[in-house]
């Protein structure tokens, strides 16, 4: 977070662009939106210094409904939309929002480097372990045993993605887990993910009732981290190794050099809009 | 009623905070509910939501005159001194569904008002400052109200207890 003078008063609607989202009703998104809008809030940051980027998928939806600079970009590449955004503007609270399937799969790479890269950033997956929008096929978090779509009948058949375990091997430098049945317990980390300097990786476990009804059982899963976060990554690897995926709070948090390219801007608007002229 | 440590209010200006943010997301929720169902086209159920956040607005209005002239605090929202995971009356977004019946989404109501009361009588009952204890009697007594007339409501429905007609075209069968 940088370069930002709070501006006191704001309520989180005032972060809402009044569109109406199309998320089903009951969707855990609704309160990764509450939690965003109250975390930008609570900070008090001027909408033209926070910018929300997105991929595909009914999670990334989000930049439509927040009232700060968006860019509802390509599936898979919101991370990579949001470095090149960090690096030519540097004084930008860059957020970064789409799904398990936008982040895991089509974006799993950019996943690994932009954890390994620490750019100041905050990365939102809501985890509904499925492809919500494109009618409720398995994701990498899927269980292997989840029979419930007709492309995998069996299940998938292999191990889930752990995304805690990925992002701290990758050099992610904050790790936390939230649940949206917690909208202010996720609001508590956002804002630690936004005031943390370098990759702070929020996985928010999200409901779908549509395609995953099984998950109100969740609500009883979850629960606290035992211990406060820890900086020690094989203290950290152990705990998200033992852990089932549902403890939430602040996993990792450790503070090493956040990169961030020297070059300035070296075009302005006019000579871009040269170069893509349509 | 037992006094719940931590959970317990003792300035006025904390306690009114807490009442504005309560009622203010509830209609904010009520809205955002709305419009949810409107985007589904359960355009009965949207009218459910949108007179409950309508009530819900002149309530809030009441209760921000009482705070009007003090300077309120700045509180985190996760600092809040609630005994839910938002403020009471926000519901149990798990409850929701895009061809919900009246009568679940005025049960859904029912809910966030109940729990309204219970926060206002906690606070009644175990705050230190006479003030506050009396005003969050009487703000009890004003949920107790709005629960009687949600259950004169429900009680007039045709069939209080329908269950959602069947989806013949579900969103999860594959073309
Ligand atoms: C390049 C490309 N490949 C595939 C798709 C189809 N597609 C759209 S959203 C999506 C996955 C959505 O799942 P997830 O990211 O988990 O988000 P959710 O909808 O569950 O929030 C896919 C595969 C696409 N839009 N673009």
């Amino acid at each position: 977070m940088h370069g930002n003078t709070p501006i006191t008063g704001l309520k989180p609607k005032d972060y809402k662009t009044g569109i109406k989202p199309v998320w089903c009703p009951g969707c855990g998104d609704f309160s990764v939106l509450s939690a965003v809008t109250k975390a930008l809030a609570h900070l008090a940051l001027p909408h033209q210094n926070v910018a929300m980027i997105s991929g595909i998928g009914c999670s990334s939806r989000l930049p439509a409904y927040t009232s700060v600079y968006g860019f509802h970009g390509v599936h898979g590449r919101a991370l990579a939309l949001a470095s090149g955004l960090k690096a030519a503007r540097p004084d930008l609270t860059v957020l970064v929002a789409g799904g398990d399937g936008d982040g895991f799969s089509i974006g799993g790479n950019h996943f690994l480097h932009a954890c390994r890269r620490n750019m100041d950033m905050t990365y939102i997956v809501m985890d509904n372990e499925v492809y919500g929008m494109t009618k409720g096929q398995a994701s990498p978090t899927t269980a292997p045993d989840w029979t419930q779509s007709k492309l995998t009948p069996h299940g998938p058949g292999v191990p889930q993605f752990i995304p805690a375990a990925i992002a701290l091997v990758s050099g992610a430098t904050f790790i936390a887990r939230g649940f949206t049945g917690n909208p202010n317990g996720l609001t508590k980390l956002l804002v630690e993910a936004i005031e943390h300097p370098g990759f702070s990786f929020v996985q928010a476990l999200s409901p779908c009732p549509t395609y995953r009804p099984e998950h109100k059982a969740w609500k009883k899963q979850v629960r606290p981290v035992e211990e406060e976060a820890t900086s020690d990554p094989i203290i950290a690897a152990q705990r998200i190794q033992t852990d089932d995926g549902m403890s939430t709070g602040v996993l990792y948090q450790t503070t090493v050099p956040v990169w961030q390219p020297e070059q300035g801007i070296s075009a302005d608007t006019g000579q871009l809009e040269e170069v893509f002229f349509v | 009623m037992t006094a719940i440590p931590n959970l317990i209010i003792e300035t006025l200006p904390e306690f009114l905070l807490h009442a504005i943010t309560l009622e203010r997301e509830s209609v904010e929720r009520y809205e955002e509910l709305g419009d949810s169902m409107e985007v589904h086209n359960n355009p009965q159920i949207a009218a459910v939501f949108r007179k409950l956040a309508r009530y819900g607005e002149l309530h809030a209005n009441e209760i921000e005159q009482h705070a009007t002239g003090l300077e309120l605090p700045r509180i985190p929202p996760w600092d809040f001194k609630w005994t839910t995971p938002e403020s009471p009356e926000t519901g149990d977004m798990e409850q929701l569904h895009y061809l919900m019946t009246q009568g679940q989404a005025l049960i859904f109501a029912l809910h966030n008002e109940t729990q309204g009361r219970d926060f206002y009588a906690h606070v009644a009952a175990t705050s230190t400052n006479q003030e506050v204890r009396e005003l969050a009697a009487e703000f009890a007594e004003e949920e107790t109200d709005h629960m009687n007339w949600l259950n004169a409501w429900i009680r007039n429905l045709a069939d209080p207890d329908s269950v959602s007609p069947e989806d013949l075209d579900p969103p999860n069968v594959t073309e």
